[in-house]
């Protein structure tokens, strides 16, 4: 087949090459991974319209529409105006006027500006998990704006609790929510129901003691998950009202180094998160010398190091006082091949 | 007769009254629920009349105050003790009609339950007004019609709150004083006719059929539902369970306290015998224990109402979303077909 078509380019527009020459899929955008149904008649209109008529759920939470051929896209990104400005401009108050920051005029009419800032995915959270600690796509909403649009990769992730359903642990920036707790021993009734979930379920860090009828907790290692206070049958345990979150930074997939990640910050507030991502431009710009390549944060923190990371990244942000912060992350990567980092001097980044 | 006043009088005619006792009422502490964003409403000592949730009936019960989950009964010191002081202030008690009935069944149960009369009740009890908060009906698991239990001539003072302002009837002369300069109404409270929910139950005719119903296969469904967690009887008003606990401050276990703590009949252990030996060691012979002491037993020694006042926090508050009334429906099919039986053998 005949064609001319700068495939980079389109992949940048959130177009991506498909097997076939030509045919293109589309991601569309769903921050938080949550959205209202109404959207749905969209992506089936763009799909029957436009694609091959098939959707597929992205695994980063995008609306996956297949089979796009390379002549509809003008006509699709005309459609796709509507979407944008409802979800990007109205619903996460994306500047979309800008790129990293800076100033950048964008034809509305011309698709997605950027696609490095991949879509922040989460696990539904506390909208309706019985386990969650925070509202998770509301949070991706306000992150949302502070990445996008940006041609500097970065995945996040968003779990709403130590459960970890949506894989914190396997992104450059996952964020997990978690709960302090607060004991109230006039409420106690020593049931030990709350020794039992934190055994079975998490780490383990409650014992009764029965000299005085009340639950002892070794602090440093609770995960925050909030499982003692579903278990209590008398509210003896409680969240705090302020919700914590837990950032796990360098995780991720590939086909060369995959590596859980490593825990970056603990007990963080929201404002924290928000301030701290906002430097993510910034950090990405330095190690990359302004120069955005398809390179993703793991990646970048293993360049610039982990202290470096964290000098930049905590740059002007005010810690909160129960904020921790990792001294240093010693990553435990798969290596496919042994001694996957011995090689020649030249072919070191 | 009644009174009006606007949300912005209430403290300044509570003045004497907040002065002379310690008041008590359904409050709202937000984000303390058992899922995250989640309110919980308990009882708690009140400094103002506007901190009061009137309007969503509270998680736990009003019997926390005079049945608090943990009360220090006495302090030891080798072969010496003292007994634990009572509350210094008299008590002003806000509550809907299904506490304050609940309350009079607490009483039955350690005042009039055996020989002697509890004193650490007592001396609450016996020191305690209620003011009779008004009740639209409750919300969807309120069936205190069906238990009898949605009137009540216990109190002094009767509210109602509004949008902005307050009602009052007063039937007690010790507070009129305190409102006589307010815009009088003809407010005095009204009763809930009528719940969305409700449930008639069947007495049970004999002992033997007491004891086919004990047998039936109704109730092994809650061994796979019940995870006897103990929250159903914590925030039942009717409940009393307890057990004795003592507490010791250091090495010396000749130093502390005896303290008594809820005890609940749904959690495993609770009727543990010095040999180890339970009783009821399944959750659905514990919920037919409690099913039938509620819907049955309690009747029978107090030939009065049934103990359950239909307040339906066992309900609200079951996290595996097991209603008492379902059971109680069950109860009854499981009733009929004994006695169906019987009539045809
Ligand atoms: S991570 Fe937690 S909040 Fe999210 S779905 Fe899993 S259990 Fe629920
Ligand atoms: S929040 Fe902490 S104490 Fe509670 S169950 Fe989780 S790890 Fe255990
Ligand atoms: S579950 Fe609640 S009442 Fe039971 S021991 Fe734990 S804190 Fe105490
Ligand atoms: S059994 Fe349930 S409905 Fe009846 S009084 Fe107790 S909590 Fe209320
Ligand atoms: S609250 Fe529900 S699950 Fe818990 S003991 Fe009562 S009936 Fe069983």
């Amino acid at each position: 087949m005949n064609k001319d078509i700068d495939i980079k380019k389109l992949r940048l527009n959130c177009y991506r090459q498909s097997k076939e020459v030509g045919k293109f899929m589309l991601q569309m955008r769903v921050p938080g991974g949550f959205i209202d149904a109404k959207y749905l008649s969209i992506v089936q209109h763009i799909a029957q319209t436009y694609g091959d008529g098939n959707f597929h759920f992205g695994t980063r939470q995008t609306f996956n529409i297949t089979g796009i051929p390379y002549e509809n896209i003008p006509e699709v990104n005309k459609y796709l105006e509507q979407y944008i400005e409802e979800v990007e401009t109205c619903l996460c108050d994306v500047n979309m006027n800008t790129i990293a920051g800076e100033e950048a005029y964008w034809e509305p009419q011309s698709g997605y500006p950027t696609i490095g800032a991949r879509n922040i995915t989460a696990c539904i959270g506390n909208y309706h998990c019985i386990c969650g600690n925070i509202n998770t796509f509301e949070l991706a909403r306000k992150i949302e704006s502070i990445i996008f649009p940006s041609h500097y990769h970065i995945k996040i992730n968003i779990s709403g609790c130590p459960n970890d359903c949506n894989k914190a642990h396997m992104c450059d920036f996952g964020i997990i929510g978690v709960a302090r707790m607060e004991y109230h021993p006039e409420r106690c009734i020593a049931c030990g129901a709350c020794v039992k979930a934190c055994e079975k379920g998490a780490t383990r860090v409650l014992s009764l003691n029965e000299n005085l009828g009340r639950i002892e907790k070794d602090a440093c290692c609770c995960v925050g998950c909030g499982e003692c206070v579903r278990a209590c049958p008398t509210s003896a345990w409680t969240r705090q009202e302020t919700p914590f979150y837990r950032v796990i930074i360098g995780g991720r997939t590939g086909r060369q180094t995959p590596r859980a990640g490593k825990m970056f910050l603990n007990w963080a507030t929201e404002d924290v998160i928000l301030n701290t991502l906002k430097n993510w431009q910034k950090f990405s710009a330095y190690v990359m010398d302004n120069k955005p390549e398809y390179l993703h944060g793991g990646h970048l923190i293993d360049r610039a190091g982990y202290k470096k990371f964290k000098e930049i990244i905590l740059d002007g942000v005010k810690l909160n006082p129960e904020c921790l912060v990792a001294e240093n992350i010693f990553w435990d990567e798969t290596e496919y091949r042994s001694n996957f980092n011995v090689k020649p001097i030249n072919l070191h980044k | 007769m009644g009174y009006k006043f606007n949300f912005a009088d209430a403290d300044r005619l509570f003045c004497n009254i907040f002065d002379k006792y310690d008041i008590y009422a359904p409050k709202k502490f937000p984000k303390q629920g058992r899922y995250s964003d989640t309110d919980i409403i308990k009882y708690a000592k009140i400094n103002s009349i506007n901190e009061i949730e009137f309007h969503i009936k509270s998680d736990y019960s009003a019997k926390e105050v005079l049945n608090p989950i943990n009360e220090t009964l006495f302090y030891f010191i080798e072969n010496e003790f003292r007994e634990s002081s009572a509350p210094k202030k008299p008590i002003l008690l806000f509550a809907r009609p299904c506490d304050i009935n609940a309350i009079e069944i607490q009483s039955k149960i350690f005042e009039e339950n055996g020989e002697f009369s509890d004193i650490y009740f007592t001396r609450i009890k016996n020191n305690l007004k209620f003011v009779l908060m008004d009740c639209n009906g409750g919300d969807d698991t309120c069936f205190c019609v069906s238990m009898n239990s949605n009137f009540t001539d216990n109190w002094a003072i009767a509210i109602k709150q509004l949008e902005n302002e307050y009602l009052l009837s007063i039937k007690d002369s010790e507070f009129t004083s305190d409102f006589e300069n307010c815009e009088q109404t003809d407010f005095s409270p009204e009763f809930v006719q009528q719940n969305t929910l409700s449930v008639n139950i069947k007495e049970i005719p004999n002992k033997e059929v007491l004891n086919k119903l004990k047998e039936h296969p109704f109730w092994l469904e809650y061994d796979k539902r019940c995870i006897s967690c103990g929250s159903c009887t914590v925030s039942c008003p009717t409940c009393t369970c307890f057990t004795t606990r003592d507490i010791i401050y250091s090495e010396n276990p000749k130093v502390g306290e005896r303290k008594r703590v809820y005890a609940s009949c749904q959690i495993e252990g609770f009727d543990q015998m010095a040999g180890q030996k339970e009783i009821r060691n399944k959750a659905s012979e514990r919920m037919r224990y409690k099913v039938l002491h509620k819907y049955h037993d309690y009747k029978e020694r107090f030939k009065t109402k049934h103990m359950c006042v239909g307040c339906g926090r066992c309900i609200h508050r079951c996290p595996e979303a097991i209603s008492i009334v379902s059971t109680l429906e069950k109860m009854n099919n499981a009733i009929d077909e004994i006695l169906n039986k019987d009539i045809q053998e």
